[in-house]
């Protein structure tokens, strides 16, 4: 039988950090510059594709980078800011490969429609919007905002996996301890890491309703709600995925 | 390992990864999936019926997330149990996954026609036969390339995850990437060539996609043979990018060595994402110059 208070009680701190692992993510993707559909017909600045995709995409992009590093140096900064610099790493190689194809594919310059001026160049933006669009492109301050937003992603997911990973890697009393190279508790500590930050990329989705261009966007000023949703929602999430991470420890894997 | 072999096979990574960008874009192309696919969708509800072929089984990261799945499910399954060379496996793996996704691809199109049969929109069951395969070719290779970048790094650069869960990582950040880049091309280019050049799309023109090709009526491989110009290799680049940045700060400066050496490569990291920072400002400020702006600024012109 598994002893749950004597489960739960040494990873206070780690549900702890999964709680705000959580509501970094939600934040995080208010910061990436999303254009959705519009943004694949140069209608609307942004990345061309939908919030949850690109947000899960440079997630995963980070999870990846934190759970290989995790597996070989287990220093709390050093994990957290390669699953930061992974998440920035695919939302760069993205947007710059977006910007080749939007200025010379299809032969727009990046503009905002949200501001006249661009926060940090000082660019004149509304003249530069072609008639019958929400703006096209990514401008500086859309990739410095979603760098941004891929950061804090990057850090809120290698944060929850990192808890996970030393709540399975724990010595409970009469326990041998998981090893932290252990295939099936890396395995299930990802599983729960990627679907712990699908589910708050869809939490802020709502606030974004199909486009965002980053933190000079209107739409900005709505992430407290979904920050405290996200928390919220990251209480139980957290304390599940610290009973079935841990009782996996307490078997001695699968 | 050693750093040089270790650098060999982070190349033949990122050769593979730049091939499954390539063809995850060009599969999309032909299929019409992901955002681009709206234009498909809604064209036949504004009047212009289309002989172009129209499925979106799912969102690209997730269609591709579950075919590098099955692809790399079955690939493990030949080698661990029925003692399968493992290139032979990845093989097989990926024909699983392209038959599979073939038949999604034919459910979803002929469901979404369907659907479409007030608008008067046809079901060409010769555009069924000729796509199909080339849906599932492009998902052939997509599968196998990405089965090869997450073999690779398991066996040789020892990354912890497990083959099947890291191909379905990939398989998820293949198809966000070129959902991203490459469908631009297609969608906000191809798909409107009757359009001026150098211009977002206007609202007002939205399902106005283009229906006749250099002979007579286009469809998703005339799509295709324009895409693969220009969206579909810029697409390999950027996931070939994503795989191979990624990993290489982590093999330059290997973390395993010293928490300093990891500090290192998160900073190298840093410095790639500044880098692409600038050019990004670098192309803006240029295209700005030489496109010029689409308006005149009144409110000068009163005051000059």
């Amino acid at each position: 039988m598994i002893d749950l208070v004597g489960l739960i009680a040494p990873n206070i701190l780690w549900i702890i950090a999964i709680i705000i692992g959580g509501t970094l993510i939600s934040i995080s993707v208010h910061f990436i510059s999303v254009g959705g559909a519009p943004a694949a017909m140069a209608q609307a600045t942004g990345i061309g594709t939908g919030t949850v995709m690109l947000a899960a995409g440079a997630g995963i992009a980070g999870i990846i980078a934190a759970g290989a590093v995790m597996d070989l140096n287990q220093n709390l900064g050093v994990v957290l800011g390669a699953g930061g610099v992974g998440a920035m790493v695919m939302l760069a190689a993205t947007m710059i490969v977006a910007t080749w194809i939007y200025a010379y594919g299809v032969g727009v310059m990046p503009v905002s429609a949200k501001v006249k001026y661009d926060p940090i160049t000082k660019y004149r933006q509304d003249l530069y919007v072609s008639q019958g669009t929400e703006g096209h492109g990514i401008p500086t301050v859309a990739f410095v905002s979603s760098l941004l937003g891929g950061l804090l992603g990057g850090l809120g997911a290698a944060l929850a996996y990192y808890a996970l990973m030393k709540v399975g890697t724990y010595a409970y009393s009469g326990v041998i301890p998981l090893d932290v190279h252990n295939l099936d508790l890396v395995a299930v500590v990802a599983t729960f890491t990627i679907g712990f930050f699908f589910i708050n990329s869809v939490i802020p989705s709502y606030n974004i309703v199909g486009t965002i261009e980053g933190f000079h966007d209107p739409k900005f000023k709505r992430w407290p709600k979904a920050a405290v949703a996200s928390f919220l929602a990251s209480i139980p999430l957290g304390i599940v995925a610290v009973i079935a991470v841990g009782a996996l420890a307490f078997v001695g894997g699968l | 390992m050693e750093p040089l072999i270790s650098m060999g096979v982070l190349a033949l990574i990122g050769a593979a990864a730049t091939i499954a960008g390539a063809s995850e874009d060009l599969e999309s192309d032909v299929g019409s999936q992901s955002n681009a696919n709206s234009q498909v969708q809604l064209a036949p509800q504004m009047g212009y019926v289309h002989r172009i072929y129209n499925k979106a089984i799912a969102g690209e990261p997730v269609s591709n997330g579950l075919m590098c799945t099955v692809g790399s499910t079955g690939a493990l399954v030949l080698i661990q149990h029925f003692g399968f060379s493992p290139l032979f496996a990845l093989v097989i793996g990926a024909l699983i996954a392209a038959m599979v996704h073939g038949s999604y691809s034919v459910t979803a199109i002929m469901g979404r026609e369907a659907s479409q049969a007030r608008f008067k929109q046809p079901i060409y069951l010769d555009l069924i036969r000729s796509h199909t395969p080339v849906i599932m070719a492009f998902a052939f290779l997509t599968t196998f390339s990405v089965e090869v970048v997450s073999y690779l790094l398991v066996t040789s650069l020892a990354h912890p995850f497990p083959f099947v869960l890291l191909s379905f990582l990939w398989g998820v950040v293949v198809g966000s990437v070129g959902s991203a880049t490459g469908d631009v091309h297609l969608g906000a280019e191809r798909q409107f060539q009757q359009q001026p050049f150098g211009e977002g799309l206007n609202a007002s023109q939205s399902g106005n996609i283009v229906r006749k090709a250099e002979s007579g009526l286009r469809n998703g491989i005339d799509n295709l043979w324009f895409c693969s110009k220009f969206g579909g290799p810029m697409t390999g680049v950027s996931f070939g990018m994503v795989v191979f940045l990624g990993t290489w700060i982590i093999l330059v400066f290997d973390p395993a060595k010293s928490v300093a050496y990891g500090w290192l490569s998160n900073l190298l990291g840093l410095l790639i994402v500044t880098v692409l920072c600038i050019w990004n400002w670098h192309i803006e400020k240029e295209t700005r110059e030489k496109y010029g702006p689409f308006k005149e600024d009144k409110g000068e012109e009163v005051s000059a």
